[in-house]
């Protein structure tokens, strides 16, 4: 009897696993058509100024991104990058974004890229999409909340044009090449 | 001083050949005899000239003196004196020879060198020694008399004897040309060049007077001949022209028929070989006119057959065709139709010469993959398999039935008539059994999908150009290409002919509610291929009978609601003008335009576009200008158009200068259209990768494109289309980095 339950027993617990990693399977199948289709419709959506595609074609959850900053700003004419990362359990959690490039703006962390955007944080919701992210992204840069800075120096500067403009460009690196491959 | 022993040994030698010549006679009457018998045999020997009276000899004497020199064991001594007069007369002979040969130089004439052979002969007879004499004597004499001959005869000898034979060949197959020199038709030359060791010496040219002979006899006979079977007619003559011949210097000696036939055997199977090589070369020379020609041309095909049987030259054959193809077949110039027209051709044919289908395969395959680049390749197909009654030249032949498209066979291990690969079976040949055509066209393609597709615009098209309401024709189309390709592919085609069919039961019914002179046709968007958009909006009164058309439907179908394709169909209008009624069929723009005229009697081309919508102003131009033809409106200098409420009789029959001649765009859109579409959603995928990943070299860009959903382009197809963009200055390329030109 004991031979048998020993017998028994491992294949249970190999068929118990086998079933979870099946479950998981499905729901990382489930975010790579969701994936698969938000970058459908940001290809096929014309904004201007906004972009992002995956990596690499193998993994679906990295993606590279480009925001334009809004003409009538301080960004006009300037170009960021900034990475995504999608969590396994997307959508119903925020995408991790960051700023590539170094962004002088009162909402980034300069020295991470880090940034405090409502909807990437506390009001994220499974609706919205990479577009709609970066759309705010892209409208952020024009309209910051200096109610919640990372960046003291920048919010304290945001009403000084001059100031905030010269400090802007003092961090600003125009795109090259390089970051590429 | 001579010492006593050699004088003992001399006085020995002497006293024994004494004794032999003497032969025990008494005296010296033995040598006398001697004597006397080696005059008479020495003067026997003795070689003379043509023209003497020959001497009277006594064959008892001759006889007799030739024993008592056997006797005396003198024969070799005789021997050796007459091949020694032999060579003092030579010049007699030399002097002949020469004569003849200058002769033959003068005139070209191989009757010279016939009579210098039989000239020959009769000098041989003359200084034979005769058979009774000894083996001994005879050989002798023939090796010196033929070594004397071979060497006087100069080197123009060869090439006349070579025309003799050809005069006897000549001779024997073509009786009917009798007037050959006299010496050929003489029995006795053959003898002769047995006699003289020339039949041995040069056997080889004979034969090669032989091959050339059935050479040109093929090629007089066979060439361009493709209607009847020409190998057998070539054996027969073989067996009774040549082979009549091939007795006399093969058959020599041969007793009875039977031995002749043995004798012959080995000779005349060279000979057919050659026969057959020869029909051979020139066929597969002729091969590509012979494939046009088919199936007229079938009986030389099975002659080919029979001789890549007999000859191994199918890797000849292979090559000249497809060298053909090449130069003739696969190029620019050549119309699609006409290169599928002549693969179908080319598959008949070659399985005809080779069942198996190894030489097809390997013919076929640059013609497949030059058809597979070709744009419209799969349009022609597709226009082919749907039968049509009035163009008669389909692929198809009609009395092959119909049946499934077969895929690539798997060798089925189980069947007892399985046989393997030919031998000459490349490595990726697949025995593809002997396949209808339209599957192995259908093949040119990895996957019908392509097929369907285009066939789907096909069908739009026709159906959409039938105005009577009979689809029979089309429904028995779809029904064939369903035993062809499987129901399932077909069902989109399926909802179409229904759509039709509906559109006229519904319109049944709408005209039953409100009578209206409007038809429409009712399709399903989502189950037809894209249509030709326009937006172009009816004005007044045909804008009315479409929104009353379409409230009935609605009444009919609540869930539904029309979207009007105003742009197609037609319109048949009658117009009535102060003085006369216009009655015209016209295309809805034309309509519209004319309607608009009903509001005001002067519009420039620009008002009209503005209110029609957006048409491009050459497609309104020619709508106008149509009307212009009809003596309806009349073109103003400022580029604006009046209505004529009475016939201008002056300028009605002046044909309109400005005429634009435009070809009428089908109303479906064209699968390559459709692919066009598809790829500018794929550049902006491309746009968008290389927008956040920077340069990418093309593998990559190719990679990452799967993320576009339907992409399925090649690597080098990509790489066309990076070059176009290119060339448009979107993007730049720098060491194989691909980068968008910002």
């Amino acid at each position: 009897m004991d031979q048998i339950t020993t017998s028994l027993v491992p294949g249970a617990r190999a068929s118990a696993k086998s079933a979870v990693a099946g479950a998981g399977n499905e729901s990382a199948g489930s975010v790579t058509k969701r994936l698969s289709n938000e970058l459908m419709t940001l290809m096929m959506s014309s904004s201007p100024g906004i972009s992002a595609f995956p990596k690499s074609d193998a993994n679906l959850f990295e993606w590279a991104g480009t925001i334009e900053g809004p003409a009538d700003t301080y960004y006009a004419g300037m170009t960021f990058k900034i990475s995504i990362h999608f969590p396994p359990n997307y959508p119903y959690v925020a995408p991790v974004i960051k700023f590539e490039s170094p962004c002088f703006h009162p909402n980034v962390d300069i020295a991470s890229g880090a940034i405090c955007l409502d909807i990437l944080q506390d009001k994220w919701s499974a609706v919205y999409s990479v577009q709609t992210i970066l759309i705010s992204l892209q409208s952020l840069l024009g309209e910051p909340n200096n109610l919640s800075p990372l960046n003291a120096d920048a919010s304290n500067v945001w009403d000084s044009p001059a100031a905030f403009k010269a400090q802007l460009v003092r961090y600003y690196r125009p795109l090259t090449d390089e970051h590429s491959a | 001083m001579a010492s006593d022993a050699l004088q003992k040994q001399v006085a020995t030698k002497w006293q024994d050949s004494f004794n032999r010549l003497n032969r025990g006679y008494p005296g010296i009457s033995g040598l006398m005899g001697f004597s006397e018998a080696w005059a008479i045999a020495a003067d026997f020997l003795y070689p003379r000239e043509l023209g003497d009276p020959p001497k009277d000899f006594n064959t008892q004497k001759v006889r007799s003196a030739f024993d008592v020199l056997i006797q005396c064991r003198m024969l070799p001594m005789l021997l050796e004196s007459f091949v020694e007069d032999m060579r003092r007369r030579q010049h007699l002979i030399t002097h002949d020879v020469m004569e003849f040969m200058a002769e033959y130089e003068a005139s070209g004439d191989p009757d010279a060198i016939g009579r210098l052979i039989l000239r020959l002969a009769d000098w041989y007879m003359a200084w034979a020694p005769g058979g009774e004499l000894g083996h001994t004597l005879s050989s002798a004499y023939i090796v010196n008399f033929q070594t004397h001959i071979f060497s006087i005869l100069p080197p123009a000898f060869a090439g006349g004897f070579k025309r003799l034979i050809a005069a006897t060949l000549a001779l024997s197959t073509e009786p009917a040309d009798a007037a050959g020199p006299s010496s050929v038709q003489d029995s006795k030359l053959w003898t002769s060049f047995e006699l003289l060791g020339l039949a041995d010496r040069y056997e080889s040219l004979i034969a090669s007077v032989c091959y050339e002979h059935i050479e040109n006899h093929v090629l007089e006979t066979c060439q361009g001949k493709w209607d009847e079977p020409m190998l057998s007619t070539l054996r027969e003559w073989m067996a009774d022209k040549v082979v009549p011949w091939m007795l006399l210097p093969y058959g020599r000696g041969a007793k009875t028929t039977e031995e002749a036939r043995t004798m012959l055997q080995g000779v005349g199977s060279r000979f057919d070989f050659h026969v057959c090589k020869t029909l051979c070369d020139l066929r597969t020379k002729e091969i590509f006119d012979i494939i046009i020609d088919y199936p007229e041309s079938s009986p030389a095909l099975y002659d080919l057959k029979e001789c890549l049987q007999r000859v191994d030259q199918r890797p000849q054959l292979v090559q000249a065709l497809r060298k053909l193809n090449k130069r003739r077949l696969l190029h620019p110039g050549a119309d699609t139709k006409d290169i599928l027209t002549q693969y179908v051709s080319i598959i008949r044919c070659l399985r005809i010469i080779d069942p198996p289908g190894v030489l097809l395969f390997k013919v076929a395959d640059p013609i497949r993959r030059y058809l597979r680049e070709r744009p419209d390749t799969i349009r022609s197909i597709v226009a082919s398999l749907v039968v049509d009654a009035e163009s008669g030249d389909s692929l198809v032949d009609e009395n092959e039935p119909i049946q499934p498209l077969q895929g690539p066979q798997v060798d089925d291990y189980m069947d007892p008539n399985w046989e393997p690969e030919p031998i000459d079976a490349g490595p990726e040949f697949r025995t593809n059994k002997p396949s209808d055509v339209i599957s192995t066209l259908v093949s040119i393609y990895d996957s019908k999908d392509l097929f369907i597709k285009e066939l789907q615009v096909l069908l739009a098209q026709r159906l959409l150009a039938i105005k009577d309401g009979n689809y029979e024709k089309e429904r028995r189309n779809i029904e064939i290409l369903k035993i062809r390709f499987g129901e399932a592919p077909l069902q989109v085609c399926e909802v179409m002919l229904k759509d039709m069919t509906d559109s006229r039961r519904i319109d049944q019914h709408v005209q039953s509610q409100t009578t209206s002179i409007m038809h429409p046709t009712i399709i399903s968007r989502h189950f037809w291929p894209q249509l030709q958009s326009s937006k172009i909006n009816m004005p007044g009164q045909l804008k009315d009978i479409q929104e009353s058309y379409a409230r009935e439907y609605t009444t009919f179908k609540p869930d539904k609601k029309l979207r009007w394709l105003s742009h197609l169909g037609s319109i048949h209008l009658d117009i009535e003008l102060q003085d006369r009624t216009v009655t015209a069929d016209v295309p809805p723009l034309e309509a519209a335009f004319i309607e608009l005229f009903s509001e005001k009697d002067q519009w420039t081309v620009d008002e009209l576009i503005a209110r029609v919508g957006p048409v491009d102003r050459t497609t309104a131009l020619k709508a106008l200008l149509a009307w212009v033809d009809l003596g309806v409106l009349k073109e103003e200098e400022d580029s604006s158009f009046r209505l004529l409420e009475q016939a201008d009789i002056s300028g009605a029959l002046r044909p309109s200068g400005s005429r634009v001649i435009m070809e009428d765009e089908p109303a479906v859109v064209s699968v390559q259209q459709q692919q066009a579409e598809q790829m500018k959603v794929f550049w902006k995928f491309i746009e968008g990768m290389l927008t956040n990943l920077g340069s990418l070299p093309l593998d990559r860009i190719q990679t990452m494109l799967k993320f576009a959903p339907g992409y399925d382009r090649t690597v080098d197809q990509l790489a066309a289309f990076m070059e176009a963009a290119r060339r448009e200055g979107l993007v730049t390329v720098r060491e194989g980095m691909w980068k968008l030109n910002r």
